[in-house]
């Protein structure tokens, strides 16, 4: 990102014409891929004209001003479609822009359109949404991931320099994983979420989608930091981008925890992460293996609560002030045409899930355990960040599945085997190529770091970026 | 047979902060529909609540008033259920840890103190209004929403099952409204819905200490309306009971123009809310300073100085309730009444006179009632005279003394000139003056009422008194 | 185990319209679900809070000053039946929770 500003800023590139770049890229790709849900060309070429107009009056937003981004589309986008990826809101337009939003505008981004996703960011391989799968952009036999698939396809496949997602159990990592490029999902409160609709607030989070830890890092940089209209987000300690120091490395006490590295971990997989784990301890870094003895509950855990607190955030779509209604006699019969006909079947099991979990007389059972076991996870972490300045694992068990391959609900779960503990405790955990299987298709390590750590795991991803071949697809 | 009656009430206060509970919308009544609204109080997707610190500050208010415990952690949990008024279909209450708990408030009934417990007190946001088509919900085809009420604060008060008869219910809900106007948190106007109130109603054998089958009952729009619904239940749970029949456990709604309560139409379950910790708002952490603070700050309360009006100021009961129940009254009162003198004078004019015409025309300024007190007192007008003097004052911007002036309404000293009145009197009823003197002394009235018409008043009645007196005397 | 019942309980407690093919698919997930999540039930908890909260968050109140609403157009504009101002909607039938 910075050689693209560099060329913005000596008027070797417009702003324009990058946008038109993008555009033309996606014409090209994106009708295999379908990484978009809304492409807004005459927005995003507006914005870009703006955006040559202040640099040639020299008043530019930030360093960055004119280089176009893609929003997930869960995100509000004022006057633009969103959609969430369901049937139920598919012609909605929000009156309003989410916090992070506005920030890249503030910043001079012109936003490119709105990326695909699992329906309500409900899935790991996009093929839950109403708009078709997103493929994968190494194997169009293949998943991208989820639930920002199309964020992380868009990226990887030339259409976007870069993309916000949103990460509930994984949602960035994973599909980040899949598609070589890196993600970021933030400390929890690190980034507003106003005005992202919510699939589970304790968990949900913004986070930059980039084909490298640097421009990550800058794209965080630009939304980070407290919002008053979102009570849990916080902006102490601020962000600040890293001066890049590969001696970071030299002594850090990398965590290997071997829950992380059990029996469903694929051979290719794992031994590109300890490949990558051992180029580190050559450049300093101590390795120290770790027990996760808690990892074993995080899957049913996470599961427990993001269908509860998404049973009661997806309330809220019942036909009376926006969506798709159903028409009927009455309001009762309204409401569940309405969100019978609008939800698709993964939205409407996970309600299903969270309805029961929650109600009287299971909520004890279910729902407050699984809150309890969230605290001993929490706490297991925050040991094992006594012990180590970072934990690196996979990022998940597999590099890409075809598309159709998870028929199960539970087996598609188990791809945030690995993504959901970051969620369940709140720390931070960034997800970045680490090389490639047989089959040419990404292998993608994680990076976890303790509440505000991102500063140091991105320095430490970037050491591990370093140390591995690149072969990103399509450069613009 | 002989039943106790068991009640218990359920209130809810809306505070009068400027702002709604969890956005910055106006909470201003009477605006057109749907122009006080904006992402969160609509429930849109994406948008998030932050809570009105001055409606914490006033629901810490209440509770104190209130004698409760107020909790330095308390906190947000959602109530889940679909209803068109409830944009998000869930509320942000306070269900597990509410902000107060164990309260009382004292009350005179019939001149015996009663004290009612006050089980808890806790913060929610209000629903939006529902405009139905026909003349009640269950016969409407279709109903309007508006949203402007939507997410004002409110304080839900719940009572122990303490009270024991509609009147003293009735009482009760006055005495809750009256602290709440002295502490100015609410205007609590039943018929804005700034105050609203349900009861549960049971009865059980006389001395027993079992309870009864407890009794919903709803839409209660005024005092009278409170009272006269428990009454109905009264009358209709004891003829249940006393030929043997069980009270039904249920919801009835009071219909004012029918007189009796009607069984709500309900289908099959009890609902089921879901409860769950709110995880949009982090819990309500109180500063135990800002507690104090705010405690200090409370005003004299209605018991207070219904105490206080008696013991210092010499007045009754009767004539302290006035002032206390009519805060603006008991204002005036205190600027002109004078710890531990006779203050006689100025309860009467405040209870007589006065009053209609101030609840007509508005308070007058203290300054020129207390002139007006003077000018009698010094016998400047009559005490019959005051009442013109008044009822001038609310026509003009002229003190007393000005008005008795410019009117000429000084009382007449002169005795030359009241005997020759009275001697004209006396000369111009010939027949009755003998009839007097032939012993019907009763006739003398009526000479009095002659000479006091003749001078228009304007005389001192003892004057007249002794001269009309000694006139008669001397003719004799 | 869950039942049928509960599975049209759940449904009507959600207000999701659903077909008989989705009622049998629920009834399976769920009760697949649940065996796996009843694991959570024999982790020892004693002495522990739940976590509502992922990172403890400062306070944050706001002060009570009005702000900005969205004007009326904007409001209805997503209104699928708007009328006069409000927002329609048909019959409302009491106590189905």
């Amino acid at each position: 990102m910075r050689q693209l500003a560099q060329l913005l800023k000596a008027g070797e590139i417009s702003s324009q014409e990058l946008v038109q770049r993008c555009l033309e890229q996606i014409s090209k790709t994106d009708g295999e891929i379908n990484a978009f849900i809304t492409v807004d060309e005459q927005g995003a070429l507006e914005q870009a004209a703006q955006s040559d107009e202040r640099r040639a009056k020299g008043q530019t937003l930030s360093p960055w001003d004119g280089i176009p981004v893609a929003i997930k589309d869960n995100i509000s986008t004022l006057g633009l479609r969103t959609t969430c990826g369901s049937r139920f809101l598919r012609n909605y337009r929000p009156v309003y822009d989410a916090t992070v939003v506005e920030r890249l505008q503030g910043a001079g981004l012109p936003i490119l359109g709105k990326t695909n996703l699992d329906e309500f960011a409900m899935g790991s391989s996009t093929e839950y949404s109403a708009f078709g799968v997103t493929k994968n952009p190494y194997d169009t036999s293949r998943v991208a991931g989820g639930s920002s698939g199309g964020s992380a396809a868009a990226v990887a496949a030339g259409q976007a320099p870069w993309a916000l997602g949103t990460d509930t159990g994984g949602s960035i990592r994973q599909p980040a994983s899949f598609c070589g490029v890196v993600g970021l999902k933030p400390t929890y409160g690190r980034v507003s979420r106003y005005g992202v609709v919510a699939l589970a607030p304790s968990l949900d989070q913004v986070g930059p989608m980039a084909r490298t830890v640097e421009d990550a890092a800058i794209l965080f940089s630009l939304i980070a930091g407290a919002d008053p209209r979102d009570a849990t987000s916080t902006g102490s300690p601020p962000f600040a981008l890293p001066r890049w120091d590969p001696e970071v490395v030299r002594g850090l006490r990398v965590g290997v925890p071997e829950e992380f590295f059990s029996s469903g971990l694929h051979a290719e997989v794992e031994g590109a992460v300890r490949r990558a784990l051992r180029r580190l301890e050559e450049q300093g870094a101590v390795l120290q293996p770790i027990s996760l003895a808690g990892n074993e509950y995080a899957i049913d855990t996470y599961l427990t609560l993001v269908t509860a607190e998404a049973s009661s955030c997806l309330a809220r779509f019942d036909g009376v002030r926006y969506g798709e209604r159903v028409p009927a006699a009455d309001s009762n019969t309204m409401f569940a045409k309405s969100r019978g006909a609008g939800f698709g079947p993964e939205v409407k099991r996970r309600i299903m899930l969270g309805t029961y979990v929650l109600s009287a007389s299971h909520y004890e059972a279910y729902y407050e355990q699984a809150q309890r076991v969230r605290t001993l996870i929490k706490l297991e972490v925050a040991r094992a960040f006594e012990q180590v300045d970072v934990l690196i694992t996979p990022t998940t068990p597999s590099t890409a599945f075809r598309i159709g391959e998870k028929r199960n609900p539970l087996e598609m779960y188990l791809s945030d085997l690995y993504t959901a503990t970051a969620n369940l405790s709140g720390v931070c955990a960034l997800s970045l190529p680490c090389g490639w299987d047989s089959q040419g298709l990404p292998i993608g390590l994680q990076i976890m770091g303790n509440h505000f750590q991102e500063e140091l795991v991105f320095q430490v991803a970037r050491v591990v970026e370093a140390s591995v071949e690149r072969g990103a697809k399509g450069a613009v | 047979m002989q039943y106790d009656v068991v009640i218990g009430l359920e209130i809810h206060v809306a505070l009068l902060t400027d702002s709604k509970f969890l956005c910055s919308c106006s909470t201003a009544f009477g605006a057109p529909p749907n122009t006080q609204c904006c992402p969160v109080c609509l429930g849109l997707p994406g948008a998030l609540p932050v809570v009105n610190e001055k409606a914490v500050e006033y629901a810490v208010k209440a509770g104190l008033a209130l004698n409760c415990q107020v909790h330095h952690f308390s906190r947000f949990d959602r109530k889940n259920y679909f209803y068109p008024d409830l944009p998000k279909a869930y509320q942000i209450t306070q269900d597990t840890y509410p902000l107060c708990t164990n309260g009382c408030l004292e009350y005179y009934v019939d001149d015996q103190l009663q004290r009612t417990a006050i089980t808890r007190l806790h913060l929610e946001e209000e629903a939006g209004k529902l405009i139905h088509s026909g003349s009640s919900i269950v016969d409407s085809e279709y109903s309007l929403v508006d949203y402007n009420r939507a997410g004002i604060p409110l304080i839900e008060i719940v009572t122990a099952p303490d009270i024991t008869s509609p009147r003293q219910a009735r009482l009760f809900l006055e005495q809750l409204r009256l602290v709440m106007r002295y502490i100015g948190v609410s205007d609590v106007k039943m018929e804005e819905g700034s105050l609203r109130c349900d009861a549960n109603i049971s009865l059980k054998p006389q001395g027993s200490p079992i309870l009864g089958t407890k009794v919903e009952i709803k839409n209660l729009n005024s005092f009278r309306a409170l009272e006269r619904a428990l009454e109905y239940e009264v009358s209709r749970q004891s003829m249940v009971l006393d030929r043997g029949g069980k009270i039904k456990q249920e919801s009835r709604t009071w219909d004012e123009r029918a007189g009796k309560t009607l069984p709500m139409r309900s289908k099959g379950d009890a609902p089921d809310y879901r409860y769950f910790p709110e995880p949009d708002l982090p819990p309500l952490l109180l500063d135990p300073l800002w507690v104090e603070q705010i405690r200090a700050s409370l005003p004299e309360l209605p018991l207070e100085r219904l105490a206080r009006l008696e013991r210092e100021y010499g007045l009754s009961r009767y004539e302290a309730t006035f002032l206390v129940n009519y805060p603006d009254f008991g204002e005036l009162f205190l600027e002109l009444a004078v710890p531990g003198g006779d203050n006689t004078a100025v309860i009467n004019l405040l209870m007589g006179e006065y009053a209609g015409l101030a609840r007509e025309h508005g308070h007058l300024e203290p300054r020129r009632i207390a002139e007006l007190l003077r000018i009698v007192d010094e016998g400047l007008i009559t005490h019959g005279q005051s009442k013109a003097v008044l009822e001038e004052l609310f026509h003009s911007v002229l003190s007393p003394r000005e008005i008795v002036r410019a009117k000429g309404w000084e009382v007449l000293r002169d005795e030359g000139q009241l005997r020759a009145a009275i001697r004209q009197v006396l000369a111009d009823h010939p027949e009755i003056l003998a009839r007097y003197r032939a012993g019907e002394e009763k006739l003398w009235g009526f000479f009095m009422g002659q000479v006091m018409r003749a001078v228009e008043g304007k005389a001192d009645p003892k004057l007249v008194n002794r001269l009309l007196t000694e006139e008669l005397g001397s003719l004799i | 185990m869950i039942e049928r019942e509960d599975v049209l309980r759940m449904a009507r407690l959600a207000r999701l319209e659903l077909s008989e093919e989705e009622i049998e698919l629920y009834l399976r997930d769920l009760n697949n679900f649940l065996a796996s999540g009843r694991k959570l039930q024999r982790v020892d908890v004693s002495g522990i809070e739940g976590t509502s909260h992922a990172v403890a968050v400062n306070q944050v109140l706001r002060s009570d000053v009005v702000g900005e609403s969205l004007p009326r157009e904007a409001v209805l504009e997503a209104g699928p039946d708007v009328v006069d101002g409000y927002f329609k909607v048909p019959r409302i039938v009491e106590g189905q929770e």
